[in-house]
């Protein structure tokens, strides 16, 4: 992530629900340049922030597991014709049952190697380079983190105030800054 | 599990990484000698040749291609644990489901030995493989050893790639706990993981799709090795009894191989609260069900053996339980049938001398059930004049068990460097940290 321009707010939570109740204090306002983090996957966090909007990821899942099975299939049909070995009793060359057990780990293999690559992509990994103000070492332990990037000196001052009231246990405000 | 805090389960279970201690360096040094025999010993079959096994025309499956199976099947537990049972949201999965998925992927790697080993001349097992030569040379894809290698090969990529995804949240834990060369190493695996809204987001979606890709693979990966045998005229063997036979033993050994190795972990990290009792229990429970379904399938093709009216087919089932190899067949059914089911008893189950006691036995049947399949089989064909009796030579013998020694050392060396218990996913578990709550105390 470049650096935000602007003033950064990075506010430390203990508490899950103080998080949520400054997470809607954001979403109500507007302000859509912010960063919600926390040890673990909480329903509570990603209902909030993406209202049930489901992740991207899934078309990379369905183009991989349709690219890999026709690959599978593909790979076996034309190698065998293009070596065709003439087995007796009059089995076909392009054998669909005996194929299908190549198409179905093709299919399984793609289908999981495009659904990394879509998680890579969309969780922007690898992130080296994230904000500085996000790689709190609490944040993968017991706390939880909310920054808002992009404020006027008046407006972190204004949000200062604003998640404190929600329970911000820590609240520091920076200029936006590389890792 | 709900008084514990996000931070005591992180401290709790990254307690055991970096410091050995005395016994676990025992440990590895035993299992690095082992797996150094075994070493030898295929060195020595490089050296000279399959001669030095004991295979003896027509038996050309011996040892390797039992441990083959045998470690395929060990590694079924950790897929079916890690993603069937987190699509069912079943929470004892929770606790056990790390070291499962390490275990399932160190019993491939062995098990990918084996064909190397097995065809005599190693450097030349790429040819397993389809790929461009000039010759437009291809392999047979209508044979079921090639359905093998392709199964056995996405198996170990899907599950390597659901282990280490699994894993990313926890090493961004390890990382933010360590410093130093250790700490950059660690934040070269965790890939900049910082736990962000939008990281969760595709996370989770991604993991769902990964469990739902691994949840066929595990039913479908044994079905395919038992065609290695059922699709061959083989009396013994051609039967269509063999897929659902061949996964339920094989989850049967899994989950009793998880019991063998998580026992001992949970008692020697003190992880009393993470790997309790319940979720030994209901290992036990896994094995009770998987057990009664692989003794259902002996029956059955015992009887429909005889129902066949066959005598090839009749013959060597009869051979099995009387013949020369019959102390093998009685092994079997002896760990697999019946000294399981001692764990009917609650009492049994949850004490755990008899829990670890019976996991290594049940281990040892699957061992010989596999055994039983293919020397006995091959070495009483159709023909009485090439009946052989063939008996492992000490080669062999050594590879088997360097295999061991290999499997241990990558869990060994796994549970000193990773976290052993999923640490985002324990944290789900218990009751987050609420303001609510404190002031309602108040």
């Amino acid at each position: 992530m470049s650096a935000p321009s602007g003033m950064t707010v990075k506010a430390v939570f203990s508490h899950l629900d103080c998080l949520v109740d400054g997470i809607h204090a954001v979403k109500k306002s507007g302000h859509k340049d912010f960063l919600a983090i926390a040890p673990l996957p909480r329903h509570e966090i990603e209902e909030l922030i993406y209202e049930g909007r489901p992740s991207p990821v899934r078309w990379f899942t369905m183009f991989g597991a349709i690219f890999g099975g026709t690959y599978g299939f593909s790979l076996c049909s034309f190698t065998h014709l293009n070596w065709p070995m003439i087995i007796p009793a009059g089995k076909p060359l392009v054998s669909v049952p005996a194929f299908l057990v190549i198409t179905f780990e093709s299919t399984v293999l793609m289908g999981c190697l495009f659904t990394l690559l879509g998680l890579l992509l969309m969780c922007r990994l690898p992130a080296f380079d994230l904000q500085v103000e996000a790689t709190d070492r609490r944040f993968s332990d017991d706390a939880f983190g909310l920054l808002l990037n992009g404020l006027t000196a008046a407006q972190a001052q204004e949000w200062k105030a604003k998640l404190h009231t929600a329970g911000a246990t820590e609240i520091t405000i920076s200029e936006g800054t590389d890792a | 599990m709900n008084d514990l805090t996000y931070g005591a389960i992180t401290r709790d279970i990254l307690r055991p990484l970096f410091k050995p201690s005395v016994a676990y360096l025992g440990l590895l040094g035993l299992a690095l000698s082992v797996m150094a025999w075994g070493g030898y010993c295929w060195y020595v079959q490089l050296e000279n040749g399959l001669g030095v096994g004991g295979y003896q025309p027509p038996v050309f499956w011996g040892v390797y291609i039992t441990t083959f199976v045998f470690w395929i099947g060990i590694g079924h537990a950790g897929t079916l644990i890690s993603a069937i049972l987190f699509l069912f949201r079943s929470k004892w999965r929770t606790g056990v489901y790390r070291a499962s998925e390490a275990m399932t992927i160190f019993a491939v790697m062995t098990a990918g030995l084996f064909p190397a080993i097995h065809v005599g001349r190693a450097w030349n097992a790429y040819w397993l493989f389809p790929y461009p030569n000039q010759r437009e040379l291809w392999q047979n894809f209508k044979s079921p050893l090639m359905w093998d290698v392709f199964a056995v090969s996405t198996y170990f990529s899907v599950s390597t790639i659901f282990f280490y995804v699994g894993l990313i949240p926890d090493i961004a834990t390890v990382r933010d706990k360590t410093t130093g060369f250790v700490g950059m190493m660690y934040k070269q695996l965790a890939l900049g993981w910082r736990g962000t809204d939008r990281q969760w987001h595709h996370y989770m979606a991604a993991y769902g799709f990964f469990a739902a890709f691994a949840t066929p693979l595990v039913l479908s990966v044994h079905s395919v090795v038992s065609w290695d045998f059922a699709m061959a005229q083989t009396a013994g063997w051609h039967s269509t009894l063999f897929p659902p036979y061949f996964v339920a033993g094989a989850i049967f050994s899994g989950c009793a191989m998880v019991i063998t190795l998580l026992l001992p972990m949970s008692r020697i990290f003190d992880w009393g609260k993470y790997l309790t009792t319940w979720h030994f229990e209901s290992l036990a429970k896994m094995c009770l069900l998987t057990g009664f379904i692989l003794t259902y399938s002996y029956a059955t093709e015992h009887y429909l053996a005889w129902y066949s009216d066959n005598p090839y087919e009749w013959g060597i089932f009869a051979f099995r339980a009387t013949g020369a190899y019959s102390w093998v067949f009685w092994i079997m059914v002896s760990c697999n049938c019946l000294i399981p089911l001692v764990w009917w008893s609650k009492k049994l189950r949850t004490n755990w001398v008899v829990l670890f006691a019976v996991s290594v036995v049940i281990n040892i049947g699957m061992w010989f059930e596999r055994f039983n399949i293919i020397a006995s089989s091959l070495a009483h064909q159709f023909d009485p004049a090439s009946w052989v009796y063939y008996t492992p030579s000490w080669v062999e013998l050594g590879i088997l068990a360097g295999s061991f020694g290999w499997f241990f050392v990558w869990f060994l060396l796994f549970i000193k460097v990773m976290p052993s218990v999923a640490i985002a996913e324990v944290k789900e578990l218990v009751r987050p940290p609420l303001k609510a709550d404190g002031e309602a105390a108040a």
